[in-house]
């Protein structure tokens, strides 16, 4: 059987997807340092509960992250032709899932506070031996959830981009999620101190919303990519340019009369079939050969591109 | 939302934590009591809340007196069942429910409970308020733990 060839990240992208892989463990220990001090101060509230509740789901990319660089590297064998690149998809599903669940969960826990006018209290706790209100303990325990979120997300961006590590991507919109929420229980404790006691739901409802829209495109996009959808691009989820340089490099060949193409995404890589019509039968073979390897060194993501000639092209 | 705005949104809500009114209670129970009247709604349970022909005794009742004293507050009794209480503090009928509730009692999910005061063995005592009455669960939270010492007191033999 033929099987793909074993892959690995570019030499010049290697450093940035180590890089990746620390960030991601450096966002494991800081997920489980904030449930700490949320849990340490939660007290009674329902929404620093809420907040624990999400900061253990956030864990999903980064430890999904992790697990599919364990495997997607792994050498083709005759079990799995293709490579193990689809794990990498399939990480991407896991971590929307949790984005949008997170998001639909806060809509719900907080349009039910609301309903129900459910009044959170807020007592002292004992600090040195004073006592002292909860609700500003709460709020530096929330100030720790801002922050250091915020720069993680900002760290992951680009690098997600450049490794076309879409679970990456997802990663630092939950970063964004997650100090979002933080900021707005911080609002939402210090409305509570003001006797506003509505003020909590409605700050996390805002919030909610937008993590709700970054869940819900997320997942539709994993979904797609795993129902093979022509590659789209990381951060905006438009058809990726690397198309049209395909179709512009076979348009250039002389011996080609018509062509059609086909591609799709596992993972980080692109596969696909370019059908064509050739106008000359001879030396096929050798020009075949050497067009498909120049469509594969276009870009590291094209791991294999197969051209099939044929007399009339398929129908579309 | 950016950084800055954060920040600048932190900094503008900064005076509010130096006041003495903070946190406030979204239904004004601490200054409906002060210099009024507290109402009190108990449940025999002893030695935490004794009945009498008058007003109740016993630790709690006792530490309720105090309390509203420190409030220059009139206290309204009410004695009914644990039951009765709670529903009335839910409807906000009530302001305060004594009754040797502990820590674990299921109505704390419609009511304001109190830091645990005083602990003996395994059961960890409270008093009941209203829901989200910060500003007053705050001010007897202070007063009880002001009032630590002499409670432990009481209740180791």
């Amino acid at each position: 059987m033929k099987q793909l060839k074993r892959f690995e990240f570019p030499e010049e992208l290697r450093p940035d997807f180590e890089r990746a892989r620390r960030l991601e463990w450096i966002t494991i220990a800081y997920l489980i340092s904030t449930a700490i001090t949320v849990y340490l101060t939660m007290g009674n509230s329902q929404a620093m509960k809420t907040a624990w509740f999400e900061d253990l789901l956030s864990l999903t990319p980064s430890v999904s992250f992790l697990i599919a660089s364990r495997i997607f590297m792994k050498s083709p064998n005759k079990n799995f032709p293709y490579g193990y690149h689809r794990v990498v998809s399939i990480a991407y599903l896991c971590s929307a899932l949790a984005l949008f669940s997170i998001g639909a969960f806060l809509v719900i826990d907080s349009a039910t506070t609301l309903v129900k006018a459910e009044h959170a209290t807020i007592g002292t706790v004992v600090l040195f031996g004073y006592p002292i209100w909860l609700g500003y303990l709460m709020i530096a325990a929330m100030l720790w959830g801002t922050f250091p979120a915020m720069i993680l997300g900002q760290k992951k961006l680009p690098l997600a981009k450049k490794l076309h590590e879409k679970n990456l991507y997802t990663d630092a919109k939950m970063n964004k999620a997650d100090w979002m929420t933080a900021a707005a229980a911080i609002f939402g404790i210090l409305g509570i101190g003001m006797g506003w006691w509505w003020a909590d739901a409605v700050a996390a409802l805002v919030i909610a919303v937008d993590i709700v829209h970054d869940g819900y495109i997320n997942l539709k996009q994993a979904i797609f990519d795993l129902m093979d959808e022509i590659p789209k691009t990381v951060d905006n989820q438009t058809t990726d340019p690397l198309l049209d340089s395909i179709k512009s490099k076979l348009a250039g060949f002389a011996w080609i009369k018509d062509f059609r193409i086909r591609l799709r995404e596992e993972g980080h890589i692109y596969l696909g079939e370019g059908f064509i019509v050739p106008n000359q039968e001879e030396n096929l073979t050798l020009l075949i050969e050497n067009a498909a390897s120049e469509i594969q060194s276009l870009d590291w993501r094209i791991q294999e591109f197969v051209i099939m000639p044929v007399r009339i092209l398929p129908e579309d | 939302m950016p950084m800055k705005h954060v920040i600048l949104l932190i900094v503008l809500c900064l005076p509010a934590w130096g006041c003495d009114t903070y946190p406030k209670d979204p239904r004004n129970t601490l200054k409906t009591a002060t210099g009024g009247t507290l109402r009190v709604g108990y449940s025999e349970n002893p030695p935490w809340v004794i009945k009498t022909d008058s007003v109740p005794t016993g630790i709690e009742a006792n530490l309720v007196k105090a309390f509203a004293a420190t409030l220059k507050a009139q206290v309204a009794w009410h004695n009914d069942t644990e039951q009765n209480l709670f529903e009335d503090l839910e409807k906000q009928k009530l302001h305060l429910v004594i009754a040797g509730i502990t820590d674990n009692n299921p109505w704390k999910k419609k009511v304001g409970l109190t830091r645990p005061f005083v602990e003996t063995g395994e059961k960890k005592h409270v008093m009941a308020a209203i829901q989200g009455e910060n500003a007053f669960i705050v001010r007897l939270e202070r007063f009880l733990h002001e009032h630590e010492q002499a409670i432990n007191a009481r209740v180791q033999p």
